[in-house]
Protein backbone atom coordinates (compact mmCIF):
# COMPACT_ATOMS: atom_id res chain seq x y z
CA UNK A 1 0.00 0.00 0.00
CA UNK A 2 1.43 3.64 -1.01
CA UNK A 3 1.71 5.40 2.15
CA UNK A 4 -1.41 7.66 1.91
CA UNK A 5 0.15 11.13 1.38
CA UNK A 6 -2.02 14.04 2.18
CA UNK A 7 -3.08 14.77 -1.38
CA UNK A 8 -3.20 18.37 -2.43
CA UNK A 9 -6.86 19.52 -3.49
CA UNK A 10 -7.13 19.74 -6.99
CA UNK A 11 -7.05 23.32 -7.70
CA UNK A 12 -9.37 23.35 -11.15
CA UNK A 13 -9.34 27.36 -11.69
CA UNK A 14 -5.48 27.36 -12.05
CA UNK A 15 -4.25 23.91 -13.52
CA UNK A 16 -2.32 25.39 -16.11
CA UNK A 17 -1.06 21.93 -17.17
CA UNK A 18 -4.46 20.81 -19.07
CA UNK A 19 -7.66 20.66 -18.57
CA UNK A 20 -9.55 18.61 -21.56
CA UNK A 21 -11.70 21.91 -22.61
CA UNK A 22 -8.24 23.83 -22.84
CA UNK A 23 -6.46 20.74 -24.39
CA UNK A 24 -9.47 20.30 -26.97
CA UNK A 25 -9.02 23.90 -27.48
CA UNK A 26 -5.93 24.74 -28.37
CA UNK A 27 -5.16 21.60 -30.61
CA UNK A 28 -8.14 22.76 -32.05
CA UNK A 29 -6.78 25.95 -32.75
CA UNK A 30 -3.40 24.46 -33.77
CA UNK A 31 -4.42 22.02 -36.18
CA UNK A 32 -6.88 24.72 -37.64
CA UNK A 33 -3.95 26.80 -38.07
CA UNK A 34 -1.79 23.92 -39.52
CA UNK A 35 -4.51 23.07 -41.58
CA UNK A 36 -4.76 26.66 -43.26
CA UNK A 37 -0.96 26.67 -43.51
CA UNK A 38 -0.76 23.59 -45.36
CA UNK A 39 -3.71 24.86 -47.86
CA UNK A 40 -2.40 27.88 -48.34
CA UNK A 41 1.52 25.97 -49.24
CA UNK A 42 0.64 26.02 -53.40
CA UNK A 43 1.28 29.64 -52.92
CA UNK A 44 4.99 28.99 -52.57
CA UNK A 45 5.10 27.68 -56.17
CA UNK A 46 3.28 30.60 -56.97
CA UNK A 47 6.56 32.98 -58.40
CA UNK A 48 7.18 30.13 -60.66
CA UNK A 49 5.06 30.91 -62.96
CA UNK A 50 2.99 34.52 -62.65
CA UNK A 51 4.02 37.44 -61.67
CA UNK A 52 1.76 40.88 -60.80
CA UNK A 53 3.21 41.91 -64.33
CA UNK A 54 1.41 38.92 -66.20
CA UNK A 55 -1.20 39.21 -63.96
CA UNK A 56 -2.03 42.03 -65.13
CA UNK A 57 -1.31 41.99 -68.40
CA UNK A 58 -3.56 43.00 -71.48
CA UNK A 59 -5.09 40.58 -73.87
CA UNK A 60 -3.12 40.31 -77.18
CA UNK A 61 -5.05 42.63 -79.53
CA UNK A 62 -5.42 45.29 -76.86
CA UNK A 63 -1.78 46.18 -76.27
CA UNK A 64 -0.16 49.04 -77.83
CA UNK A 65 3.01 48.52 -79.02
CA UNK A 66 4.86 50.42 -76.01
CA UNK A 67 2.90 47.47 -73.57
CA UNK A 68 3.84 45.21 -75.92
CA UNK A 69 7.44 46.26 -76.02
CA UNK A 70 7.43 45.85 -72.12
CA UNK A 71 5.44 42.37 -72.28
CA UNK A 72 8.67 40.95 -74.83
CA UNK A 73 11.28 42.40 -72.20
CA UNK A 74 9.36 40.86 -69.23
CA UNK A 75 8.91 37.46 -70.94
CA UNK A 76 13.02 37.93 -72.26
CA UNK A 77 13.91 38.73 -68.23
CA UNK A 78 11.65 35.36 -66.83
CA UNK A 79 13.21 33.11 -69.36
CA UNK A 80 16.48 34.34 -68.62
CA UNK A 81 16.16 33.79 -65.21
CA UNK A 82 14.60 30.28 -65.44
CA UNK A 83 17.08 28.99 -67.94
CA UNK A 84 20.12 31.57 -68.11
CA UNK A 85 19.84 32.52 -71.35
CA UNK A 86 18.67 35.55 -72.92
CA UNK A 87 16.68 34.92 -75.39
CA UNK A 88 15.14 37.26 -78.35
CA UNK A 89 11.34 37.14 -78.14
CA UNK A 90 9.72 39.37 -80.84
CA UNK A 91 6.20 40.07 -81.87
CA UNK A 92 5.31 38.69 -85.36
CA UNK A 93 2.59 39.67 -87.23
CA UNK A 94 1.02 38.18 -90.35
CA UNK A 95 2.32 39.96 -93.26
CA UNK A 96 0.26 41.54 -96.29
CA UNK A 97 -1.43 38.81 -99.21
CA UNK A 98 0.24 35.83 -97.90
CA UNK A 99 -1.66 32.90 -96.82
CA UNK A 100 0.13 29.86 -95.64
CA UNK A 101 -0.65 25.95 -96.74
CA UNK A 102 0.85 22.76 -96.18
CA UNK A 103 1.32 19.65 -98.15
CA UNK A 104 2.40 16.44 -97.39
CA UNK A 105 3.44 13.53 -99.45
CA UNK A 106 1.75 10.74 -98.73
CA UNK A 107 3.79 8.74 -101.28
CA UNK A 108 7.01 10.17 -99.87
CA UNK A 109 6.64 10.13 -95.86
CA UNK A 110 8.68 6.69 -94.16
CA UNK A 111 7.67 7.28 -90.79
CA UNK A 112 11.08 8.43 -89.87
CA UNK A 113 9.34 10.64 -87.32
CA UNK A 114 12.24 13.60 -87.56
CA UNK A 115 9.85 16.00 -88.12
CA UNK A 116 8.35 15.32 -84.44
CA UNK A 117 11.86 16.23 -82.59
CA UNK A 118 12.19 18.57 -84.96
CA UNK A 119 9.71 20.73 -83.77
CA UNK A 120 10.10 19.97 -80.33
CA UNK A 121 13.51 21.56 -80.57
CA UNK A 122 12.34 24.14 -82.63
CA UNK A 123 9.52 25.36 -80.50
CA UNK A 124 10.92 24.81 -76.73
CA UNK A 125 8.02 21.80 -76.09
CA UNK A 126 8.64 20.47 -72.45
CA UNK A 127 10.45 17.25 -72.48
CA UNK A 128 8.87 16.01 -69.55
CA UNK A 129 6.07 15.22 -69.31
CA UNK A 130 6.45 15.27 -73.12
CA UNK A 131 4.58 17.14 -75.29
CA UNK A 132 4.55 16.88 -79.12
CA UNK A 133 2.59 18.57 -81.76
CA UNK A 134 3.02 16.10 -84.50
CA UNK A 135 1.93 12.47 -84.14
CA UNK A 136 2.88 9.88 -87.13
CA UNK A 137 0.10 7.64 -87.94
CA UNK A 138 0.85 3.80 -89.33
CA UNK A 139 -1.79 2.67 -91.46
CA UNK A 140 -1.89 -0.27 -94.00
CA UNK A 141 -2.07 -0.01 -97.22
CA UNK A 142 -5.24 0.69 -99.20
CA UNK A 143 -7.09 2.33 -96.13
CA UNK A 144 -7.62 5.85 -94.60
CA UNK A 145 -9.49 4.38 -91.03
CA UNK A 146 -7.92 5.83 -88.40
CA UNK A 147 -9.47 2.70 -86.34
CA UNK A 148 -6.57 0.79 -87.81
CA UNK A 149 -3.82 3.43 -87.43
CA UNK A 150 -0.63 2.85 -84.81
CA UNK A 151 1.34 5.69 -83.89
CA UNK A 152 3.28 4.07 -80.89
CA UNK A 153 4.86 1.85 -84.20
CA UNK A 154 8.72 1.15 -83.18
CA UNK A 155 10.53 -1.51 -85.82
CA UNK A 156 14.05 -1.54 -86.69
CA UNK A 157 13.77 0.30 -89.99
CA UNK A 158 11.21 2.16 -91.80
CA UNK A 159 9.00 2.72 -94.08
CA UNK A 160 7.65 -1.14 -93.43
CA UNK A 161 6.40 -3.42 -96.10
CA UNK A 162 2.43 -2.69 -96.71
CA UNK A 163 2.08 0.45 -94.66
CA UNK A 164 2.11 4.22 -95.45
CA UNK A 165 2.77 6.98 -93.09
CA UNK A 166 0.77 9.92 -91.67
CA UNK A 167 1.96 12.80 -89.74
CA UNK A 168 -0.96 14.72 -88.27
CA UNK A 169 -0.67 18.13 -86.81
CA UNK A 170 -2.73 21.40 -86.25
CA UNK A 171 -4.41 21.60 -89.28
CA UNK A 172 -4.81 25.50 -89.58
CA UNK A 173 -8.64 25.73 -90.13
CA UNK A 174 -10.48 27.87 -91.98
CA UNK A 175 -13.63 27.44 -89.43
CA UNK A 176 -11.74 26.30 -86.70
CA UNK A 177 -13.95 24.60 -84.21
CA UNK A 178 -11.26 25.30 -81.43
CA UNK A 179 -11.61 28.76 -81.76
CA UNK A 180 -15.43 28.91 -81.31
CA UNK A 181 -14.97 26.74 -78.36
CA UNK A 182 -12.42 28.93 -76.38
CA UNK A 183 -14.44 30.86 -74.06
CA UNK A 184 -12.07 33.72 -73.43
CA UNK A 185 -11.08 34.31 -77.34
CA UNK A 186 -7.30 33.23 -76.59
CA UNK A 187 -7.35 31.78 -79.48
CA UNK A 188 -7.99 32.86 -83.01
CA UNK A 189 -7.03 32.33 -86.57
CA UNK A 190 -4.78 34.87 -87.92
CA UNK A 191 -5.37 37.12 -91.74
CA UNK A 192 -2.31 34.50 -92.93
CA UNK A 193 -4.34 31.54 -92.23
CA UNK A 194 -2.02 30.35 -88.30
CA UNK A 195 -4.60 29.36 -85.51
CA UNK A 196 -2.68 31.13 -82.74
CA UNK A 197 -2.82 31.00 -79.15
CA UNK A 198 -2.20 34.15 -76.42
CA UNK A 199 -0.49 31.26 -73.78
CA UNK A 200 -1.11 34.66 -71.22
CA UNK A 201 -5.04 34.84 -71.88
CA UNK A 202 -5.65 31.04 -71.79
CA UNK A 203 -7.58 29.72 -68.44
CA UNK A 204 -6.32 25.97 -69.00
CA UNK A 205 -10.23 24.93 -69.84
CA UNK A 206 -8.92 22.52 -72.66
CA UNK A 207 -12.12 22.63 -73.99
CA UNK A 208 -10.61 23.75 -77.34
CA UNK A 209 -8.96 20.18 -76.82
CA UNK A 210 -12.16 18.47 -76.71
CA UNK A 211 -12.98 20.94 -79.73
CA UNK A 212 -10.47 20.02 -81.94
CA UNK A 213 -11.61 16.84 -84.37
CA UNK A 214 -7.57 16.18 -84.69
CA UNK A 215 -6.16 15.85 -81.55
CA UNK A 216 -3.67 19.03 -82.75
CA UNK A 217 -3.85 20.80 -79.09
CA UNK A 218 -1.82 20.24 -75.75
CA UNK A 219 -1.95 20.41 -72.42
CA UNK A 220 0.58 21.58 -70.25
CA UNK A 221 -0.47 19.42 -67.38
CA UNK A 222 2.66 20.12 -65.24
CA UNK A 223 5.34 22.33 -65.18
CA UNK A 224 6.95 22.32 -67.99
CA UNK A 225 10.91 21.14 -68.27
CA UNK A 226 13.30 22.20 -70.78
CA UNK A 227 16.88 21.27 -71.05
CA UNK A 228 18.92 24.53 -70.71
CA UNK A 229 21.45 23.63 -73.83
CA UNK A 230 18.40 22.81 -75.73
CA UNK A 231 16.78 26.06 -75.34
CA UNK A 232 15.80 27.52 -78.69
CA UNK A 233 16.57 31.08 -78.11
CA UNK A 234 14.94 32.72 -80.75
CA UNK A 235 11.04 32.88 -79.66
CA UNK A 236 8.10 34.71 -80.92
CA UNK A 237 5.30 36.03 -78.60
CA UNK A 238 2.52 33.81 -80.43
CA UNK A 239 5.02 30.99 -81.31
CA UNK A 240 7.32 28.98 -79.30
CA UNK A 241 8.33 31.35 -76.07
CA UNK A 242 8.24 29.00 -73.09
CA UNK A 243 4.23 27.79 -72.06
CA UNK A 244 3.75 27.42 -68.48
CA UNK A 245 1.77 25.08 -66.35
CA UNK A 246 -2.25 25.25 -67.15
CA UNK A 247 -2.14 26.57 -70.72
CA UNK A 248 -2.77 25.16 -74.24
CA UNK A 249 -0.26 24.82 -76.97
CA UNK A 250 -0.50 23.96 -80.43
CA UNK A 251 1.67 23.77 -83.91
CA UNK A 252 1.56 27.42 -85.14
CA UNK A 253 3.61 26.51 -88.45
CA UNK A 254 6.76 27.70 -86.70
CA UNK A 255 5.45 31.49 -86.73
CA UNK A 256 9.17 32.73 -85.43
CA UNK A 257 10.16 31.09 -88.57
CA UNK A 258 7.72 31.91 -91.42
CA UNK A 259 6.75 35.19 -90.92
CA UNK A 260 10.16 36.00 -91.67
CA UNK A 261 10.19 34.20 -94.38
CA UNK A 262 11.60 30.90 -93.70
CA UNK A 263 10.21 27.30 -93.91
CA UNK A 264 9.09 25.54 -90.51
CA UNK A 265 11.44 23.26 -88.98
CA UNK A 266 9.30 20.08 -89.63
CA UNK A 267 9.63 20.81 -93.61
CA UNK A 268 14.04 21.11 -93.33
CA UNK A 269 14.50 18.14 -91.49
CA UNK A 270 12.08 16.01 -93.68
CA UNK A 271 14.98 13.71 -95.57
CA UNK A 272 12.78 12.92 -98.07
CA UNK A 273 10.81 16.22 -98.99
CA UNK A 274 7.68 14.89 -98.47
CA UNK A 275 6.32 18.23 -96.85
CA UNK A 276 5.83 21.44 -98.70
CA UNK A 277 4.65 25.20 -97.40
CA UNK A 278 4.14 27.99 -99.03
CA UNK A 279 1.71 31.14 -99.64
CA UNK A 280 -1.31 30.03 -101.64
CA UNK A 281 -1.72 33.84 -102.73
CA UNK A 282 1.14 33.05 -104.44
CA UNK A 283 0.82 31.38 -107.80
CA UNK A 284 4.31 30.63 -107.80
CA UNK A 285 4.43 28.91 -105.07
CA UNK A 286 5.39 25.56 -104.38
CA UNK A 287 1.74 24.44 -103.19
CA UNK A 288 -0.04 26.39 -105.62
CA UNK A 289 1.66 24.18 -107.85
CA UNK A 290 0.57 20.93 -105.83
CA UNK A 291 -2.73 22.11 -105.02
CA UNK A 292 -2.48 22.85 -109.26
CA UNK A 293 -1.15 19.98 -110.47
CA UNK A 294 -1.12 17.03 -108.42
CA UNK A 295 -4.08 14.50 -109.06
CA UNK A 296 -5.47 13.55 -105.37
CA UNK A 297 -5.11 15.43 -102.12
CA UNK A 298 -7.50 15.25 -99.08
CA UNK A 299 -8.21 17.05 -96.41
CA UNK A 300 -8.24 15.51 -93.19
CA UNK A 301 -12.12 14.74 -92.45
CA UNK A 302 -12.48 17.09 -94.66
CA UNK A 303 -16.96 16.30 -93.85
CA UNK A 304 -16.49 17.95 -90.47
CA UNK A 305 -16.37 21.29 -92.79
CA UNK A 306 -13.07 22.55 -90.92
CA UNK A 307 -11.79 23.71 -94.05
CA UNK A 308 -8.02 22.47 -92.90
CA UNK A 309 -5.26 24.37 -94.71
CA UNK A 310 -3.27 21.34 -94.29
CA UNK A 311 -3.52 18.91 -97.48
CA UNK A 312 -2.49 15.73 -97.80
CA UNK A 313 -1.73 14.07 -101.53
CA UNK A 314 -0.37 12.02 -103.46
CA UNK A 315 2.57 11.53 -106.57
CA UNK A 316 0.68 8.80 -108.77
CA UNK B 1 -10.03 -0.25 3.67
CA UNK B 2 -8.60 3.10 3.64
CA UNK B 3 -7.69 3.24 -0.01
CA UNK B 4 -11.34 2.45 -1.15
CA UNK B 5 -12.85 5.08 0.96
CA UNK B 6 -10.19 7.91 0.11
CA UNK B 7 -9.23 7.23 -3.15
CA UNK B 8 -6.09 9.15 -4.12
CA UNK B 9 -7.27 11.99 -6.25
CA UNK B 10 -3.87 11.58 -8.23
CA UNK B 11 -5.29 8.40 -9.92
CA UNK B 12 -7.64 9.16 -12.06
CA UNK B 13 -5.17 12.77 -12.75
CA UNK B 14 -2.22 10.41 -13.76
CA UNK B 15 -4.33 8.78 -16.45
CA UNK B 16 -6.07 11.77 -17.86
CA UNK B 17 -3.02 13.42 -18.63
CA UNK B 18 -1.30 10.30 -19.72
CA UNK B 19 -4.22 9.79 -22.41
CA UNK B 20 -3.76 13.88 -23.34
CA UNK B 21 -0.20 13.97 -23.26
CA UNK B 22 -0.93 11.13 -25.85
CA UNK B 23 -3.82 13.10 -28.21
CA UNK B 24 -1.49 16.09 -28.42
CA UNK B 25 1.33 13.99 -29.62
CA UNK B 26 -1.32 12.48 -32.48
CA UNK B 27 -2.01 15.45 -32.96
CA UNK B 28 0.82 17.10 -33.22
CA UNK B 29 2.09 14.63 -35.70
CA UNK B 30 -0.78 14.40 -37.71
CA UNK B 31 -0.06 18.28 -37.91
CA UNK B 32 3.29 17.81 -38.86
CA UNK B 33 2.42 15.34 -41.43
CA UNK B 34 -0.31 18.13 -43.16
CA UNK B 35 2.43 20.44 -43.62
CA UNK B 36 4.95 18.46 -44.93
CA UNK B 37 2.23 17.53 -47.58
CA UNK B 38 3.33 13.90 -47.28
CA UNK B 39 0.26 12.73 -49.22
CA UNK B 40 -0.24 15.56 -51.05
CA UNK B 41 3.28 15.05 -52.88
CA UNK B 42 2.59 14.45 -56.54
CA UNK B 43 4.24 11.09 -57.94
CA UNK B 44 8.08 12.11 -58.67
CA UNK B 45 8.54 12.75 -62.13
CA UNK B 46 9.90 9.50 -64.26
CA UNK B 47 13.09 10.48 -66.16
CA UNK B 48 12.44 10.52 -69.89
CA UNK B 49 15.57 10.51 -72.07
CA UNK B 50 15.97 13.27 -74.74
CA UNK B 51 16.23 12.43 -78.28
CA UNK B 52 19.65 11.58 -80.05
CA UNK B 53 20.61 14.90 -81.85
CA UNK B 54 21.28 12.77 -84.84
CA UNK B 55 17.75 13.04 -85.51
CA UNK B 56 17.72 16.41 -85.76
CA UNK B 57 19.97 16.91 -88.15
CA UNK B 58 18.65 18.84 -91.40
CA UNK B 59 22.21 18.01 -94.27
CA UNK B 60 21.42 15.88 -96.75
CA UNK B 61 22.46 12.12 -96.53
CA UNK B 62 24.70 11.96 -99.43
CA UNK B 63 26.99 14.30 -101.17
CA UNK B 64 27.27 14.91 -105.07
CA UNK B 65 29.89 15.52 -106.83
CA UNK B 66 29.48 19.03 -107.36
CA UNK B 67 29.50 18.96 -103.49
CA UNK B 68 32.89 17.16 -103.29
CA UNK B 69 34.17 19.60 -105.94
CA UNK B 70 32.67 22.97 -104.05
CA UNK B 71 34.15 21.21 -100.53
CA UNK B 72 37.43 20.85 -102.56
CA UNK B 73 37.57 16.98 -101.74
CA UNK B 74 39.88 14.85 -102.78
CA UNK B 75 38.54 13.86 -106.60
CA UNK B 76 40.97 11.51 -107.56
CA UNK B 77 38.21 8.25 -106.75
CA UNK B 78 36.65 10.30 -110.13
CA UNK B 79 40.03 10.43 -112.42
CA UNK B 80 38.58 7.27 -114.24
CA UNK B 81 41.96 7.62 -116.49
CA UNK B 82 44.27 7.16 -114.33
CA UNK B 83 43.65 3.22 -114.05
CA UNK B 84 41.48 2.91 -117.51
CA UNK B 85 43.03 3.56 -121.07
CA UNK B 86 41.71 6.49 -123.25
CA UNK B 87 40.00 5.66 -126.48
CA UNK B 88 39.60 1.83 -125.50
CA UNK B 89 35.97 1.10 -125.32
CA UNK B 90 34.83 -1.29 -122.22
CA UNK B 91 32.99 -4.20 -122.67
CA UNK B 92 30.54 -4.99 -120.27
CA UNK B 93 30.13 -8.86 -119.23
CA UNK B 94 26.97 -10.30 -118.05
CA UNK B 95 25.99 -13.19 -116.46
CA UNK B 96 23.33 -15.91 -117.47
CA UNK B 97 20.78 -14.12 -116.25
CA UNK B 98 21.50 -10.54 -117.96
CA UNK B 99 22.73 -8.96 -114.89
CA UNK B 100 26.23 -7.27 -115.43
CA UNK B 101 29.08 -8.14 -113.36
CA UNK B 102 30.63 -5.46 -111.69
CA UNK B 103 34.45 -5.78 -111.51
CA UNK B 104 36.11 -6.54 -108.50
CA UNK B 105 37.24 -2.39 -108.68
CA UNK B 106 34.20 -1.23 -108.40
CA UNK B 107 32.57 -3.47 -106.01
CA UNK B 108 31.02 -0.66 -103.81
CA UNK B 109 28.34 -0.24 -106.89
CA UNK B 110 25.26 -1.85 -106.19
CA UNK B 111 23.23 -2.28 -108.91
CA UNK B 112 19.77 -1.49 -108.29
CA UNK B 113 18.15 0.95 -110.76
CA UNK B 114 14.16 0.01 -111.81
CA UNK B 115 12.85 -2.46 -111.57
CA UNK B 116 12.97 -6.02 -113.73
CA UNK B 117 16.97 -5.41 -114.13
CA UNK B 118 15.72 -2.57 -117.24
CA UNK B 119 18.49 -0.11 -116.34
CA UNK B 120 21.67 -2.22 -115.66
CA UNK B 121 23.81 -1.38 -118.72
CA UNK B 122 26.66 1.13 -117.45
CA UNK B 123 26.81 2.92 -120.83
CA UNK B 124 23.05 3.99 -120.23
CA UNK B 125 24.12 6.83 -118.08
CA UNK B 126 27.57 6.67 -118.61
CA UNK B 127 29.84 7.66 -121.86
CA UNK B 128 31.22 4.49 -123.44
CA UNK B 129 33.75 6.97 -125.50
CA UNK B 130 34.73 9.42 -122.72
CA UNK B 131 34.28 8.02 -119.08
CA UNK B 132 34.64 11.59 -117.53
CA UNK B 133 31.23 12.35 -118.80
CA UNK B 134 27.59 10.67 -118.73
CA UNK B 135 25.11 10.93 -121.96
CA UNK B 136 22.30 12.13 -121.51
CA UNK B 137 18.72 10.24 -122.83
CA UNK B 138 18.84 12.64 -126.04
CA UNK B 139 22.38 11.85 -126.65
CA UNK B 140 23.90 15.38 -125.14
CA UNK B 141 27.01 15.01 -122.98
CA UNK B 142 27.13 16.20 -119.31
CA UNK B 143 29.37 16.45 -116.45
CA UNK B 144 29.34 14.95 -113.45
CA UNK B 145 28.14 18.16 -111.66
CA UNK B 146 25.33 18.06 -114.00
CA UNK B 147 23.63 14.61 -113.38
CA UNK B 148 20.42 16.55 -112.43
CA UNK B 149 19.39 17.00 -116.18
CA UNK B 150 20.65 13.38 -116.83
CA UNK B 151 18.14 12.09 -114.32
CA UNK B 152 15.63 14.43 -115.83
CA UNK B 153 16.30 13.16 -119.47
CA UNK B 154 14.29 9.85 -118.41
CA UNK B 155 12.35 10.95 -115.53
CA UNK B 156 10.39 13.64 -117.11
CA UNK B 157 7.39 14.55 -114.56
CA UNK B 158 9.65 13.93 -111.47
CA UNK B 159 12.08 16.54 -112.81
CA UNK B 160 9.24 18.77 -113.73
CA UNK B 161 8.08 18.89 -110.36
CA UNK B 162 11.94 19.08 -109.10
CA UNK B 163 12.03 22.20 -110.84
CA UNK B 164 8.60 23.63 -109.32
CA UNK B 165 9.95 22.85 -106.28
CA UNK B 166 6.94 19.68 -105.28
CA UNK B 167 9.68 16.76 -105.57
CA UNK B 168 12.61 16.53 -103.12
CA UNK B 169 13.93 18.63 -99.73
CA UNK B 170 13.90 22.60 -99.45
CA UNK B 171 15.24 24.60 -97.12
CA UNK B 172 16.01 28.07 -96.43
CA UNK B 173 13.06 30.58 -97.55
CA UNK B 174 9.76 30.14 -98.84
CA UNK B 175 9.51 34.24 -99.69
CA UNK B 176 12.10 34.63 -102.36
CA UNK B 177 11.92 38.18 -101.51
CA UNK B 178 13.46 37.42 -98.09
CA UNK B 179 16.36 34.96 -99.30
CA UNK B 180 16.77 31.45 -101.68
CA UNK B 181 15.23 28.40 -101.37
CA UNK B 182 17.74 25.78 -101.38
CA UNK B 183 17.22 22.77 -103.34
CA UNK B 184 19.16 19.98 -103.36
CA UNK B 185 20.05 17.68 -106.94
CA UNK B 186 18.99 13.98 -107.32
CA UNK B 187 22.02 12.56 -106.13
CA UNK B 188 22.20 14.13 -103.11
CA UNK B 189 19.10 11.57 -101.94
CA UNK B 190 19.79 9.16 -104.65
CA UNK B 191 21.90 6.83 -105.15
CA UNK B 192 22.33 6.51 -108.33
CA UNK B 193 23.08 2.83 -109.41
CA UNK B 194 20.03 2.09 -107.01
CA UNK B 195 17.98 5.21 -106.40
CA UNK B 196 15.52 3.73 -103.80
CA UNK B 197 15.17 5.38 -100.70
CA UNK B 198 16.88 3.38 -98.11
CA UNK B 199 15.21 2.26 -94.96
CA UNK B 200 16.38 3.57 -92.01
CA UNK B 201 15.54 3.69 -88.17
CA UNK B 202 12.68 5.71 -86.80
CA UNK B 203 12.99 8.18 -84.04
CA UNK B 204 11.70 7.26 -80.86
CA UNK B 205 7.89 7.53 -80.54
CA UNK B 206 5.36 9.24 -78.16
CA UNK B 207 6.35 7.99 -74.46
CA UNK B 208 4.51 5.25 -73.27
CA UNK B 209 3.70 7.75 -70.24
CA UNK B 210 0.95 9.22 -72.12
CA UNK B 211 -1.18 6.14 -72.25
CA UNK B 212 -3.79 5.43 -70.25
CA UNK B 213 -2.75 2.23 -69.63
CA UNK B 214 1.05 1.81 -70.20
CA UNK B 215 1.81 -0.82 -72.77
CA UNK B 216 3.61 -3.59 -72.13
CA UNK B 217 7.46 -2.77 -71.68
CA UNK B 218 9.11 -3.60 -74.92
CA UNK B 219 12.41 -5.18 -75.46
CA UNK B 220 14.87 -2.59 -75.85
CA UNK B 221 17.33 -2.42 -78.72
Amino acid sequence: MPPSNPAPAPDRTSDAAMTRRTFLRSTAAFSGLAALAASLSPLRELSDYTSVEQFLQKYYKEMTPEEMAKVLKRIERDVERQYGIRPHVRDLRPMDGVEFVYCLNLTRCIGCRKCVHACVAENNHSRNPEIQYIRVLKLPHGSLDFEKAEHHYDPKQVPEKGFFYMPVQCQQCKHSPCMKACPVNATWTETDGITVIDYDWCIGCRYCEAACPYFARRFNFAKPEIPKERLNPNMAYLGNRPRKQGVMEKCHFCIQRTRVGRYPACLEVCPVGARKFGNILDPESEVSYILREKRVFIQLKEELGTSPRFFYYFDK
Amino acid sequence: METQLHPPPGNDRTRTNFLLGGLSVVFLGLAGLFLAELWGHPEKRRKLPLVDPGFLAVKPWRQTYADLLKAKEDMSDFDCYSCHERNKPLPLHMDEKHNVIIPKEHENIKMGHGSHNRNNLCYNCHSETNLLTLVARDGRDLKFADSTQLCGSCHGPTYRDWEAGAHGRTSGYWDRSKGQSQRLDCANCHNPHSPGIPTREPAPGPHSLHEAVPPTPQPTH
